[in-house]
């Protein structure tokens, strides 16, 4: 179709409109589906030469509501919850990927950005059947001058290790029998019916074989259309410019059966149909005319094979790259990314932490987080802008950026800046932290152990680039402190936005239980923490609340609504995925499940949260 | 291979057959609305609205089913069809919405049409404290509409945003209850400063600072309040970082180039030591924030002032609720004109109308009905015209109804263009078409699957089918209205339910009817499925064929006891049995195979469909209520388990019990029944619009039986 006279007026519009803001100018190849391939060798090689790879993705949304978001208070498992509840419903559009080396007192990194769109190439319902769009999100890239139209007409599909498997049984291709892996199966004990299915298929065979090679010698017209219509009758058909025929089996047993009797004949090639409900369906018989067309036939199958695989892996192939060279991976929300790195490039996420965990460190043995790395030097801060000014005012640590890249003519390389930064962040902090790899020492095993103590340890803290929304949590968090979860409860059903400061006047009145030191903090507009700096006394509070010996002001919060719960409420919210627009309302849905399976009991007792802005897990505790 | 149940159908792709990209001169082009141009083609849209006889319209979607097995089939009931089209039109987004004003130019002799093109987006404009904005993409749709070179750009960057009324309301509601609320720190921009422990030196040298400066400039003003000599500033850079000003008659401080910790830090300086100053962030020009320290004379002129910066940011953010109707104005402008809104196969179009510019879609498809109506009085659907009526039946032959091919069947002239004056053209109603100041009788330059030329193909099909049905235009005086045209009665607020039902529902009674009714043409018969003879079976082993499942339970019933089975998605069966009591028998075995561990039941022909220990069965009520649910999982067995079914099997009461409430509810129910034993009734159009009392149900058993079914689909 002529791309019509408007899609061109608004590539002018688009021109213009980002002009303005192109101020950081480093050269990011941007790949998309039309030079995807001839980027392929040339990232591959870098990656090769690369000491680490620096990750970053665009999504098309992060969280729905505020307590949604990756927060202090989150034990791995309900982070976790909250990172696979985001990675299985958004998509990721752009996924910046840069192989970089730290030489002396520069980074040498090779910037790509790759645009992807989960397009259904094989037409099979994969990878995505749907996903979903936060408004807020599409209107910023908007803003950063995001060419939707070359993401959606022109982005890398892509499919997981998982969907690959799948998609390869359900597309039908054929499958060359391999005679040393068959010859193990266990050769049936032939009944009577089986000596009869096989008597029926070796005539059939041979009739067919007869039909094919006579055709040759014999001229004669009467002949030939005798053969043809033989042919015809006896199912023949072409496979490539070899004849083949079709014979349809109905159990796997029968496939044994017929690979066994065909292995009397030499010329013939059988190949397996498989079914699109997993299994074979029929066994296809190729004739070939010699030893050598043989081979051939396999060497065109095993090619097609690979080709096939590329078109199906898509831009899982760079995934793959980066897991076969085993670098450390370097990320900044390294949680929230692997989550969907997980999800959309290896498999379906497991249902907890531990197998995720153990899942990931197969594919990726090393991640390290630059948030993480920052807390070795000061205070968490969430945003990357906000770690690079840190940075800049304490230290010096004059760290280079160096891309080789040449700047391509394409308008839209604004795209993917993040990795960059990320790459020159933690340049910076290698040289603070005194963790530089020197060139002598490049080989694999020298560089991580350098970073042992830093690796796969996975932030907690949310969201990047998103300041605090509320002032009263930023003033919270100055002071982090560890609570033990039972020391915790929820509260909700009081007037809608309350502050917590009123909620803490009120509740310090109401009842001795908040006569020691406790403190209330607001989680969404719905529903506030409570923390008891005191042991016991939450359990005490939450007893009380649900007895009838409540009495005094407590009493009279309770008949206006308020109710209370323990943390492992807000666990079972998180682990049967009640995300309900507000944790008021997810809790009441929980504590309404029947009470039979709390799964995730192991680890109410042992685990501690931080009062605070900043928590991580490290998956070697785990 | 043929299909074994209708994959991802999308209603378009199928509709629109095959593109045919018949490319003449294209002498100018749609009008495509942005946000740029928004307001000047809203007041010339306006102006073309109110005259106009009828108004197309078609919309572009994000997707049409949120999982495979919530498209349509033929088991859906009418009311879940309508859950299905409400979950549709709930998830995805409208992103293109085409509106077409069609007027009678009695002068020409033909219709002027003024095709709009609105690209528009659901851009959060205003902010209260809800959820963030967010709708589904069904990757198929999307690939659908970049395949017709769908301009994604222009929708994200430039696209109308728009509020629904419920929408509005709800923001207007919000800001008024800040406004009411007495606390000043729960009103955003006003919040004040906790008192906060000044920790490290430096902020305590810089509150000291401050101290002095604001102190200084304090008593410069009482000292010289007459004296008009200029405020002694330090030096340069204090001047500009402090600068004095007037805010509404008071003299103030404009602070200009802190950071929002030193502001804060200023805010409590002025709070602890100064009574007479008040610490205000409002919005300046060019809305941006502006931080000021403003000088009252008294307590009460310091009230005075709050109020006039409170009732100020009201009216601010009143107007910014209002601006942020955008694309509402035009839907409401239909809706208040009463205007003919003529669609094709316009069901879906006309829930997200609903969903996008009124408020949430009602539970039920009766108050759905009730309240469109209310909203857009007069709507017809092109689609049902040509199936019901028999002329245009004819006419259109056997060639499909799609939304292109009855346009190129019905509007030739139109279609082809008319320089190739073809002898086989019949006489058509000429359709003029008018965008901006051009004007052209031989337009063609839409592109298909563009809502604006969508909607102006949708109008011409209506405008020549007027004209089979015998409405004569030229008799027509424009202030008669069409919608009350007495021809078009009959077909007038049908829309579509179910498309391979044939189901109808008749907006403007409630009345449910299937299509036969309205037709006396015998091309369309339907099937008649019985939904209380129906058990809904998943989670069985995933190998399992329609087929199968058919042998397995036949030889536990009878041969002839199953009907159909129907697969919903590779995970899940209807089971239709021929007769209803077999449903609670089927359940009952199913449960006690299952609780017992014998070796009769290890060798019961059911245990093939139990194997896996994961088979779950219920009845039809069942299904409704998990297409209820928000949750949307790719396979249905997975659907069923996020939606909390923890149980196996679930039994149904004993067959008289049920049939008792039935009659109970037929009663009282007056026109839509929606019990379980219900099929559908057949009503007659024709019948007087406000016919309530149903004549007691007419089950149409007869066809039912008599009709072959084929919905046995096996794969080969």
């Amino acid at each position: 179709m002529v791309p019509n006279a408007r899609l061109l007026s608004q590539k002018r519009f688009f021109s213009t409109k980002t002009l303005h803001r192109n101020h950081l100018q480093w050269p990011i190849k941007q790949v998309t589906k039309s030079n995807f391939n001839d980027s392929l060798p040339e990232i591959k090689h870098h990656i090769a030469n690369s000491h680490f790879i620096a990750l970053s993705l665009q999504n098309t949304g992060s969280f729905s509501t505020p307590w949604h978001r990756l927060s202090a208070f989150d034990t791995p498992h309900t982070a976790y919850s909250k990172a696979k509840f985001a990675a299985e419903r958004f998509q990721i559009l752009q996924f910046a990927v840069c192989p970089f080396k730290i030489e002396a007192r520069k980074v040498v990194a090779f910037p790509y950005n790759f645009h992807l769109f989960p397009r259904d190439e094989l037409k099979l319902g994969m990878p995505s059947y749907s996903f979903t769009c936060q408004t807020s999100s599409l209107n910023s890239m908007a803003k950063e001058g995001f060419d939707f139209n070359a993401c959606i007409y022109d982005g890398i599909s892509y499919l997981s290790r998982a969907q690959e498997s799948s998609a390869k049984v359900r597309m039908g291709n054929p499958i060359i029998v391999d005679h040393e892996k068959s010859s193990f199966a266990p050769i049936p004990v032939p009944t009577v019916a089986d000596t009869v299915f096989v008597e029926r298929i070796r005539s059939r065979v041979k009739h067919w074989k007869n039909a094919c090679t006579d055709s040759s010698a014999k001229t004669d017209a009467a002949e030939a259309l005798v053969i043809s219509l033989r042919k015809l009758v006896l199912g023949s058909e072409q496979h490539g410019s070899r004849p083949c025929m079709t014979i349809d089996v109905c159990s796997e047993r029968q496939v044994q059966l017929v690979l066994k009797m065909l292995e009397e004949f030499s010329d013939l090639v059988p190949l397996l149909i498989p079914a699109k409900s997993g299994g074979t369906q029929a066994v296809r018989v190729v004739l070939t005319s010699s030893e050598e067309d043989r081979d051939l036939l396999k060497r065109e199958l095993q090619d097609l094979e690979v080709e096939q695989d590329k078109r199906v892996r898509g831009f899982r192939e760079v995934i793959d790259l980066i897991c076969a060279s085993q670098k450390p991976v370097v990320s900044h929300n390294s949680l929230n990314d692997f989550a969907f790195i997980h999800s959309k490039f290896l498999a379906p996420l497991p249902p907890n932490v531990v197998e995720f965990m153990s899942s990931l460190r197969m594919a990726f043995p090393q991640v390290l987080d630059v948030n993480h790395l920052m807390t070795d030097i000061g205070p968490a801060r969430t945003s990357m802008s906000a770690n690079m000014s840190y940075l800049k005012n304490r230290f010096f640590a004059p760290i280079d950026m160096e891309i080789p890249h040449k700047a391509t003519e394409n308008e839209s390389n604004i795209h993917g800046h993040n990795v960059v930064k990320i790459c020159h962040l933690f340049g910076k902090l290698c040289s603070v932290l005194n963790l530089t790899p020197t060139s002598s020492r490049s080989s694999n095993h020298h560089l991580a152990s350098a970073f042992d103590g830093y690796a796969n340890i996975f932030n907690l803290s949310s969201d990047s680039c998103q300041e605090p929304t509320d002032e009263d949590i930023r003033v919270w968090t100055n002071n982090t402190r560890k609570v033990r979860c039972e020391d915790v409860a929820f509260l909700w059903g009081f007037r809608k936005r309350m502050s917590a400061g009123t909620l803490k006047t009120l509740l310090r009145g109401s009842n001795e239980v908040f006569a020691k030191e406790f403190d209330v903090r607001l989680v969404d507009r719905s529903c506030a923490m409570v923390v008891f700096w005191q042991p016991s006394l939450r359990e005490t509070f939450v007893d009380i609340m649900n007895s009838e010996k409540i009495s005094g002001a407590l009493k009279e919060m309770v008949s206006e609504g308020l109710k209370a719960t323990g943390y492992e409420t807000y666990k079972r919210v998180c682990s049967s995925g009640l995300w309900e627009l507000e944790l008021a309302d997810a809790l009441d849905k929980a504590l309404a499940l029947p009470d039979s399976n709390l799964e995730d009991d192991y680890e109410t007792n042992t685990s501690e949260i931080y009062w605070s802005n900043d928590l991580k897990i490290n998956l070697d505790d785990l | 291979m043929k299909k074994r149940w209708p994959v991802a159908s999308l209603a378009r792709a199928l509709t629109h057959s095959y593109c045919s990209s018949t490319t003449t001169t294209t002498p100018f082009p749609l009008k495509h609305v942005t946000k740029s141009n928004f307001d000047s083609a809203l007041s010339s849209l306006r102006h073309h609205i109110r005259s106009a006889d009828f108004v197309a319209v078609d919309l572009e979607m994000t997707g049409v089913t949120s999982a495979p097995w919530r498209d349509s089939f033929e088991f859906d009931r009418y009311d879940v069809h309508y859950l299905k089209v409400k979950d549709s039109a709930e998830k995805f987004a409208v992103v293109q919405f085409g509106v077409c004003p069609f007027r009678w130019d009695p002068l020409n002799r033909s219709f002027i049409a003024h095709p709009h093109n609105f690209f528009i987006f659901p851009r959060q404009e205003v902010s209260i404290d809800g959820p963030a904005y967010e709708f589904l993409c069904q990757t198929a749709s999307m690939d659908f509409l970049a395949k017709y070179q769908f301009d994604f750009n222009a929708c994200f960057h430039e696209g109308v945003s728009y509020l629904s009324r419920e929408q509005e309301e709800e923001a207007l509601r919000y800001m008024n209850s800040l406004y009411e609320d007495k606390s000043w720190d729960s009103w955003g921009d006003l919040k004040e400063a906790r008192d906060m422990p000044l920790v490290n030196i430096a902020d305590v040298l810089f509150t000291e600072r401050m101290k002095h400066r604001l102190r200084e400039w304090y008593d410069w003003l009482l000292r010289d309040r007459n004296g008009r000599s200029s405020f002694p500033g330090s030096s340069n850079d204090s001047e500009q970082q402090f600068q004095t000003i007037f805010y509404k008659m008071r003299p103030a401080i404009s602070l200009n180039g802190f950071t929002s910790h030193q502001l804060k830090l200023i805010q409590l300086v002025v709070n602890k030591h100064f009574k007479d100053l008040v610490y205000l962030r409002v919005k300046g020009e060019n809305s941006c924030s502006q931080h000021l320290v403003v000088y009252n004379e008294s307590e009460d002129d310091k009230k005075l002032l709050m109020k006039e910066v409170k009732d100020e940011q009201l009216r601010e953010t009143e107007m910014k609720i209002k601006a942020a109707i955008g694309f509402r104005h035009v839907i409401d402008c239909l809706s208040s004109e009463k205007k003919l809104i003529v669609g094709h196969n316009c069901f879906l179009d006309v829930a997200h109308i609903y969903g996008k510019f009124l408020g949430a879609l009602p539970l039920t498809a009766e108050e759905f009905i009730s309240s469109v109506n209310k909203y857009l009085p007069h709507i017809i659907d092109t689609k049902i015209l040509l199936k019901c009526n028999d002329v245009l039946v004819q006419r259109m032959k056997k060639s499909g109804t799609s939304l292109f091919s009855a346009f190129s069947r019905l509007c030739q002239r139109i279609a082809i263009g008319s320089k190739s004056s073809h002898l086989l053209i019949q006489p058509s109603v000429k359709v003029e078409i008018e965008v901006d100041d051009n004007r052209s009788s031989d337009w063609n330059s839409g592109v298909r699957h563009e809502a604006g030329y969508d909607a102006f193909m949708t109008g011409c099909v209506f405008a020549q089918a007027c004209s089979h049905l015998g409405i004569d235009f030229t008799l027509h005086s424009s202030s008669e209205n069409l919608a009350l045209n007495e021809k078009l009665q009959k077909y007038i607020n049908l829309l579509y339910l179910s498309w391979s039902n044939g189901d109808i529902i008749n907006l403007s009674s409630s009345n449910l009817s299937s299509l036969s009714s309205v037709s006396s043409s015998k091309l369309y018969r339907n099937t008649k499925i019985l939904f209380s003879h129906i058990v809904l079976v998943w989670g069985f082993p995933s190998k399992l064929k329609a087929r199968e499942i058919r042998e397995c339970i036949s030889k536990v019933f009878g041969s002839t006891s199953v009907t159909s089975v129907y697969h919903v998605d590779e995970t899940a069966v209807f089971v239709q049995f021929k007769k209803e009591e077999m449903v609670p028998l089927f359940l009952e075995l199913k449960e006690s195979l299952e609780s017992s561990n014998d070796a009769v039941s290890v060798l019961h022909p059911l245990s093939k469909l139990l194997k896996g220990g994961n088979t779950c069965a219920a009845s039809y009520e069942t299904y409704k209520e998990i297409c209820s649910s928000p949750i949307s999982k790719v396979l249905f067995a997975d659907q069923a388990k996020a939606v909390g079914i923890k149980w196996k099997t679930k039994l149904v009461e004993s067959k008289v019990e049920v049939e008792t409430q039935e009659n109970k509810s037929s009663h009282e129910e007056h026109s839509l029944n929606s019990g379980e034993n219900t099929t559908i009734k057949k009503i007659d159009v024709r019948n007087d619009p406000s016919h309530s009392q149903v004549s007691s149900d007419e089950i149409d058993d007869d066809s039912f039986y008599s009709t072959q079914i084929k919905q046995i689909r096996t794969s080969l």
